[in-house]
């Protein structure tokens, strides 16, 4: 399998090109799309069973596009972006099941060419590629809030994507920048991350340029300050986009982090890493405190998906092994968490229109089964042990410790931040008295339901009973990346 | 002869068409100021190149009165045309490209 | 014998999770109790029997063998290799044979008091669930597996609080234990990553932080034990984390028996015993210990006196035993505390058992002073608790006596007199408010005559008569020499002690002492409630104070839960609309403010253009001759 990466990629965006050409019909275009995204699953599953823990780039394809500008068709996987590949290419299906009966076509193709977007952004190794791809998954984001969202959809659907165009502009301006300055240097351009990345330049440059990277990703992820699009744009989402962006998208500025930030700009990183560790700490508390009296499921649960994600800031600035593998272990065991949330939030308002907590209570009388899940997830982001997110916490407080101190006290706190709204929040929709909503319109778990949670779960139980298997799957990727940062501790 | 007196004719030229342009309200008088202020540069052209002892300016001042003929022609046409739809010449009336759209 | 070890942890949860998927699973109701009663009831008797083969094991070799086992390498990153495995040496098989004895008893003792009950699978789950985490946490042999199973025993302990969850208020109790608990937590984690960058590379299982100890600085270490405790602080409800045990008292009763009793909130205890190597280094931090510990003890006793939910007298009486097991700990005699763990756990399951009996009688009630004279109607029910009441207020023979003995001996002899007096109080206390449940709810006239009993079921009170032998004779096996014993029990878990001798005649002297008060207690209590008690009003300020538990929770909830929701509020109303996106918000403003001004300039006369223009280029052309000096 020469292409597999290539397949990979474009395997959806041409069944969208297909299917619109023949204008299929709703049928035809579920199972066509649900298709393709499970083959797309068996693809990246394959691309699991070769991979080696051991090489760091692999499967990597290079191909001539813009010859004059040295702007390559360059990907390849790692350790890294394979475990986002991997949940990417799990969720998408699921949400396919999720939305079967939906009557409206625009879903399916946008979550199809979300797909390619967010693969494309995985895998790609060539800057302008990276920016061409990192653009592409705003569009369906856009349409997805704009046209099918709830509430003041398209103003918040306006909201997300001025802000992000807004990082992504600075972003595109440290790319050519970068690409400018390696031109001056050999006397032709490239745009590849290993080319730009043997590159020196000055310190005052580098820490501007950084800064373009920088806030380009701050706001994905979002680091406060940078977060009044969040919770507008989430309570706004269909769940299709919601489980996207929360359990995929904010990761995805963390990934970013670390394929550009940490390869390009060591240097200016760790220049900027008392700032962004503060603005961590003040995240963690300030998003879980946020949190607590939202009225409504999606915005807590915005707010504790940054929480989390500050965190994972945090733990990827304290740059050394503990702190990264707790990183990279929590965004692959918060997006499983958030992505069960987010599809029950999905769930209880399909069955009663709302998702307000004031209307619900008492599910575990009427739907114990629900409440079951609902608890488990809920539990899983705080970080209850048995689950992979406990041991990704462990992880990301020591890393913290080994940097200092007070950072480590602060990381701590994630301890108490998430089960300040959570249990309060649990108290009031699941335990208590049964609410009217909750009495005329609950049902149980259908089947198709619980096959759609029971993987999620699975794997989070997995994750946190025998991390070893998992975390020796990218430790060594980690290692040799910190190594060649040259702080290894 | 001392070039200066030419400069100073020149500039009283530009002087006289420049507060015509901004005071009178007729297309007419308006298009002479302008005239009036295209010969004064004409002037200042042609007097440097005689200062300056090299054919440049002299050869601008021509081109420019080239020019300023067809212009002329297509300005009168302009203000007849303008005089055919609206019976006015008056350039107050020609408000159309101010913010308020349709203000007089 | 690993097998078996691995066996003693594993069984309780895989029957955990047998039972909870057969719940979740059986919409029908179609399994039957007596499904979950059979496994739930087996599983934890044959861990009783494993963890007695292991007790006897290490009982027939030398005191330094232990029993290890490697289920499988749980973590490993760079030099850090967690397994997940589990040691039995004395101190932990002593914990494990009465964890699961006494686990036992109370299992059978649920299979009677929650039958019929909606939820009896699921009970039966948690239960089992509780038994392996709480294994898991003492046969641990590193802190990070002792970490795991010390959060699990919190998460079950907040499912079954919240057993009941159809009532709000149950869950606000199940609540406030979790986030205390994790309040704790927190520190606890906090003196974990401390000692995990001291001990670098050095490995992190308890064996390899003993070997390490002397290369860590004693800055760091007092830090790490500090914290360490505030995590204790939080599972034994000790000031000033011992909120949510009163409340706790919301659950089934026997999950007050067995978790809020006699197991989970040893936990503290026994992991500041289980660092007994690094609190021998830091006696100023074990000063502290006392302190918080004697200082919980007497003031548990003071509000217990005047409680009248016959479930929260005991509930503060735990406390207060706590408090003397942190006294024992913090002063260095790990193995009295230990002992008092012990011993305690029998005499006060008991009396949750014996409570709960009561509560059953009398269709759940809990109100003692609406209880009386129940000497008659259940008098199995009266004679065990009787022993068991006697057992807690130190009266000899009875098992309190000879652990609350050796921990107020080594405070005196250990020259802390005002821990000591203060314990001597407490002892006194305990002694009365003991007593004076036991005579209103047993002997004195009842007001209301009409209650009707309910008949209890053998497994209800068969068990209380097993703890009644317990709680009588388990005293015996840490009698020390003054006594006639040969501290058997000491000897057997050889905990790095700080020893003082002590001659016999001061050890009579000081047992006197303690039984004086004690009786002294009894008589007060005798004088008081035999006849017709009066449920104490709140007339006079000292006593509103005391009753209504000096405010405590009113002045918590008002620091942080109502700060906390204020502050939430505020952060949304005022810094996100107002400040964030009130500063991106003036930013359009502003700007079209300026576009407002500006297009005011393009008014469509064709002379103001030309004053622009003019302006433009005078402008242009002067920037150039004098700022650009182009001539």
């Amino acid at each position: 399998m020469q292409n597999l990466l290539s397949l990979i990629i474009f395997l959806p965006i041409s069944a969208v090109v297909l299917m619109g050409l023949f204008q299929v019909s709703l049928k035809v275009l579920r199972v066509i799309s649900l298709a393709t995204s499970v083959l797309v699953f068996l693809l990246v599953s394959y691309l699991g069973l070769n991979f080696d823990p051991l090489q760091s780039m692999q499967f990597v394809e290079v191909l001539p596009w813009i010859e004059s500008y040295g702007i390559n068709y360059f990907v390849g996987v790692d350790a890294i972006s394979y475990i986002l590949l991997f949940l990417v290419s799990l969720f998408i299906p699921m949400l396919f099941v999720f939305i079967w009966d939906e009557d409206r076509k625009g879903f399916f193709y946008n979550l199809l060419l979300l797909q390619t977007g967010v693969m494309g952004t995985l895998l790609s190794l060539d800057l302008i590629l990276f920016y061409l791809f990192w653009e592409m998954m705003l569009l369906p984001i856009f349409i997805m809030i704009g046209a099918y969202g709830y509430g003041l959809r398209q103003a918040n659907a306006m909201k997300i994507i001025m802000m992000t165009v807004l990082g992504s502009m600075t972003m595109l301006f440290s790319i050519l920048y970068l690409g400018y300055l390696f031109f001056e240097d050999n006397g032709f351009w490239s745009f590849s991350l290993f080319g730009l990345s043997s590159m020196s330049f000055s310190s005052d440059i580098s820490i501007i340029l950084a800064a373009g990277f920088l806030l380009a990703f701050s706001i994905k992820i979002p680091l406060v300050g940078f977060h009044t699009w969040m919770a507008p744009a989430y309570s706004s989402a269909p769940t299709p986009a919601l489980v996207i962006l929360s359990a995929i998208m904010a990761k995805l500025g963390i990934y970013g982090l670390w394929r550009f930030g940490f390869t390009l700009f060591e240097g200016p990183l760790s220049y900027y890493a008392p700032l962004t560790i503060t603005l961590s700490i003040v995240g963690i508390l300030f998003y879980a405190i946020h949190a607590i009296m939202e009225k409504d499921l999606k915005r807590m649960f915005a707010f504790s998906s940054a929480s989390h994600l500050s965190l994972i800031t945090l733990g990827l600035f304290s740059i050394n092994i503990y702190s990264w593998s707790g990183s990279l272990y929590l965004v692959a065991t918060h997006a499983i968490s958030s992505a069960g949330i987010f599809l029950l939030i999905g769930m209880i308002g399909k069955r009663i229109k709302s998702i307000k907590i004031s209307d619900l209570g008492g599910i575990a009388t009427v739907a114990p089964k629900f409440a079951f899940f609902f608890a488990f997830f809920a539990l899983s982001i705080a970080g209850i042990p048995g689950t992979g997110g406990f041991v990704a916490e462990l992880l990301i407080i020591m890393g913290a410790f080994k940097y200092s101190f007070w950072v480590g006290v602060f990381a701590a706190t994630t301890m108490i931040s998430a089960i300040l709204f959570i249990f309060w929040m649990l108290q009031r929709t699941i335990y208590g008295k049964v609410s009217q909503k909750v009495a005329d319109g609950f049902y149980e778990l259908s089947r198709v339901e619980l096959l759609l949670l029971l993987p999620l779960m699975l794997l989070l139980v997995l994750t946190g009973i025998f991390p070893s298997f998992f975390i020796s799957f990218f430790e060594p990727t980690l290692g040799m990346m910190l190594f060649q940062i040259g702080d290894i501790s | 002869m001392n070039p200066d007196n030419f400069l100073y004719l020149s500039i009283i030229l530009f002087a006289i068409g420049l507060i015509g342009i901004i005071s009178r309200k007729n297309l007419f008088v308006i298009y002479m100021s302008i005239e009036l202020m295209l010969s004064s540069v004409n002037l200042v052209l042609a007097t440097f190149s005689r200062v300056h002892s090299e054919h440049d300016g002299a050869v601008i001042a021509l081109l420019m009165i080239a020019v300023i003929a067809a212009e002329a022609a297509i300005f009168l046409a302009l203000i007849v045309y303008l005089y055919k739809n609206t019976k006015t010449i008056d350039s107050e009336a020609f408000t159309q490209l101010s913010h308020k759209r349709g203000a007089k | 014998m690993s097998t078996l070890l691995l066996l003693v942890v594993f069984l309780p949860f895989l029957s955990a999770l047998v039972l909870g998927l057969t719940y979740l699973f059986d919409t029908h109701k179609r399994v039957n109790e007596k499904f979950y009663t059979i496994l739930g009831v087996a599983v934890p008797i044959l861990v009783t029997i494993l963890s007695f083969v292991i007790v006897l094991d290490l009982m027939s070799h030398s005191s330094t063998t232990v029993v290890t086992a490697v289920a499988f390498n749980w973590l490993s990153i760079d030099s850090f290799h967690i397994d997940l495995a589990f040691v039995a040496d004395p101190l932990s098989a002593v914990m494990i044979s009465f964890i699961t004895f006494i686990g036992t008893l109370i299992h059978i003792y649920a299979a009677a008091y929650m039958s019929s009950d909606q939820g009896f699978g699921k009970f039966f789950s948690y239960f089992n669930l509780f038994l392996g985490s709480m294994l898991l946490l003492v046969l641990a042999s590193n802190p990070i597996i002792m970490f795991i199973g010390w959060e699990l025993v919190g998460l079950v302990s907040y499912l079954l609080i919240g057993f009941y969850n159809k009532e709000y208020e149950n869950v606000t109790a199940a609540n406030k234990a979790f986030i205390v608990n994790r309040v704790g937590d927190f520190g606890f984690i906090i003196g974990l990553g401390i000692l995990f960058v001291a001990m670098g590379d050095n490995g992190f299982t308890f064996a390899d932080i003993k070997e390490n100890i002397y290369a860590i600085d004693n800055h760091t270490l007092t830090l790490v034990g500090i914290f360490l405790f505030i995590g204790a602080m939080g599972k034994s409800a000790q000031i000033p984390l011992y909120v949510w045990l009163p409340d706790a008292m919301a659950g089934p009763t026997p999950v007050s028996a067995l978790i809020h009793a006699a197991t989970m909130v040893t936990a503290g205890v026994y992991m500041v015993a289980r660092f007994s190597f690094l609190y021998n280094e830091i006696p100023q931090v074990g000063e502290f210990i006392a302190i918080i510990g004697v200082s919980s003890a007497l003031f548990a006793a003071i509000i217990a006196s005047y409680q009248s939910d016959i479930k929260k007298i005991l509930a503060y009486s735990t406390m207060s035993q706590l408090g003397y097991m942190f006294v024992a700990v913090g002063l260095g005699a790990y193995s009295a505390g230990i002992f008092h763990v012990f011993t305690h756990a029998f005499f006060k399951a008991l009396l949750f058992m014996g409570a709960g009996a009561v509560i059953i009688a009398l269709h759940h009630e809990q109100n003692i002073f609406k209880m009386g004279s129940l000497k008659k109607a259940l008098p199995l029910v009266y004679i065990t608790m009787f022993i068991a009441t006697l057992a807690i207020s130190g009266i000899p023979p009875f098992a309190g006596f000879f652990s609350k003995d050796a921990i107020l001996n080594h405070a005196f002899m250990s020259e802390h007199y005002t821990i000591w007096v203060l314990g001597v109080i407490t002892a006194f206390l305990t002694a009365f408010y003991m007593f004076r449940m036991l005579f209103i709810v047993f002997v004195a006239d009842m007001k209301n005559n009409h209650i009707e009993h309910k008949a209890l079921s053998k497994a209800l009170t068969y068990p209380l008569i097993v703890l009644a032998i317990g709680a009588t004779f388990a005293g015996f096996l840490g009698a020390n020499e003054a006594y006639g014993g040969s501290d058997l029990f000491k000897s057997f878990i050889s905990l790095n002690d700080i020893n003082y001798s002590i001659s016999h005649s001061t050890e009579y002297m000081l047992g006197f002492v303690n039984v004086l008060v004690s009786l002294l207690g009894v008589t007060l209590a005798y004088k008081y409630f035999r006849t017709s008690p009066q449920e104490p009003l709140p007339n006079k300020r000292v006593r509103t104070l005391i009753i209504n538990k000096f405010y405590v929770d009113e002045l918590y909830d008002r620091l942080f839960v109502q700060n906390l929701r204020s502050l939430s509020n505020f952060f949304n109303k005022t810094v996100d609309e107002k400040l964030i996106d009130g500063f991106i918000n003036n930013v359009v403003h502003l700007n079209l403010y300026v576009a407002s001004k500006f297009t005011s300039l393009q008014n469509g006369k064709i002379q103001h253009y030309s004053i622009y223009l003019l302006s433009g280029v005078s402008m242009m052309s002067l920037l150039l001759i004098y700022i650009l000096e182009v001539r």
